[in-house]
């Protein structure tokens, strides 16, 4: 059924039948390995494969300063965001308030821990090593500190990214919201705003960091240090 | 296009972290910029995809069957399912916030169950036509896949802020383990299926 082309002895009986250079001119497109020759669009413009449309490269501005600047803002924004009450509630007299963390504490007393370990690693956990790794890079690239570590450091940024779902937490609130507001009393914590500075700095903070850019530096520095 | 226009093609592997393009070798070997290892296309690509995919499957009805959640009020127990909550939403005239849970919960699961099978089916037959949407419907699954976490997030929140004891109190059911689990493998499956699969099979 599936052929699995890496451990197929054919596919390393072509030669190379002309004169490439495994080197900067070329690059492959990620989802459908067309060869291509290395876009470098200017920054406002993107480079598309013409063969099936994936966004190769979009360059960004001040790539490196805006990732450090918003990652620290985000380390500092992300304490108040999880300690701090989201949302509470006042029922016949009752009064209770939920953080992102005790919905997490009560899921664990609940016995659900497997969907208790899943919330906070989406959003507790991956959101704050995100924003420590970004930290880690942008201070090495803009500082030009090598570090051997650079590189496993924006693998697991890179693979990080997909599990950290502030924005989904944030659709989650609103509609809790909605179902509570028709059985009682809602009032807004602060914690609330907090979360929704640490929502925006994440976005700005995934649109700033120009991973080809941030490669290319760490390969650059990684060759001064040898 | 000529088939031979791939980087596969050319003896070129594409590291699948920082994009550098090797010479490919005889053996495994690692990306000199990064470290990683190096495949010219995802190892084992289909047969992974697969098994989480049947995986999603059957735990796709649990998910639906049992209550996601418990809510008590002033003594009054009720049970919801994933498809008993959007029926109270649209009975509270919650009309938006309903299409957005049935959205979420209801069809970006089931239909990126159904879009993997399809693009699993279109690999194995080799599929002939329109490579270039099947790469887009690819990408809209990789995309959505996230954003079914959505109830899961919700309950989290009421677990945290109903918590009045007796007057009214929100505990998690049984099927909210089971479609955690189906977001998770779903997305992992999204994730070791390898698009270039399609590409290789077209015949030009």
């Amino acid at each position: 059924m599936a052929r699995s082309y890496d451990t197929h002895p054919d596919n390393y009986r072509l030669e190379p039948d002309y004169s490439i250079m495994p080197n900067r001119k070329f690059n492959a497109c990620p989802e459908c390995d067309l060869l291509l020759n290395q876009a470098v669009p200017e920054i406002g413009e993107k480079a598309l494969c013409p063969r099936c449309g994936y966004l190769l490269y979009r360059p960004r501005k001040q790539s490196i300063e805006r990732t450090f600047a918003l990652s620290i803002a985000g380390l500092i924004i992300i304490f108040p965001a999880n300690l701090l009450p989201l949302i509470g509630i006042r029922l016949l007299g009752n009064s209770h308030d939920g953080t992102l963390w005790s919905g997490v504490a009560g899921l664990f007393n609940e016995g659900m821990w497997a969907v208790a370990a899943l919330v906070f690693m989406s959003s507790i956990l991956f959101p704050l090593t995100n924003i420590m790794l970004s930290l880690l890079i942008s201070a090495h690239l803009y500082f030009n500190k090598p570090n051997r570590r650079l590189g496993s450091w924006m693998r697991w940024l890179q693979h990080l990214d997909e599990w950290a779902m502030l924005e989904v937490y944030a659709l989650g609130i609103i509609v809790a919201c909605v179902k509570l507001a028709s059985t009682a009393d809602l009032k807004l914590g602060f914690g609330l705003y907090a979360f929704v500075a640490l929502l925006l700095i994440t976005a700005m903070l995934a649109s700033s960091l120009d991973s080809y850019l941030f490669w290319q530096r760490i390969a650059r520095l990684r060759r001064h240090e040898s | 296009m000529s088939h031979n226009a791939t980087a596969l093609a050319q003896g070129l592997t594409r590291c699948h972290n920082c994009g550098h393009l090797s010479k490919q070798t005889r053996r495994p070997r690692q990306c000199p910029v990064c470290g990683s290892h190096l495949h010219a296309r995802m190892p084992h690509s289909v047969q992974r995809t697969t098994a989480l995919l049947l995986s999603s499957y059957a735990l796709y009805i649990p998910a639906n069957i049992f209550p996601i959640m418990t809510v008590t009020q002033l003594g009054v127990t009720e049970q919801h399912t994933i498809l008993g909550g959007i029926i109270a939403l649209i009975d509270k005239d919650m009309m938006p916030i309903a299409i957005l849970v049935l959205v979420a919960s209801i069809l970006v699961p089931l239909l990126k169950l159904l879009g993997l099978s399809l693009l699993l089916l279109n690999v194995h037959y080799r599929w002939q036509s329109n490579a270039r949407l099947w790469t887009r419907m690819y990408r809209v699954i990789v995309f959505v896949g996230r954003w079914s976490m959505l109830d899961i997030f919700m309950i989290s929140i009421l677990v945290a802020v109903v918590d009045l004891g007796g007057i009214s109190q929100v505990i998690a059911g049984p099927a909210s383990t089971a479609f955690a689990a189906v977001v998770v493998l779903t997305m992992f499956a999204a994730k070791s299926f390898d698009p270039r699969l399609i590409w290789d099979n077209q015949l030009e």
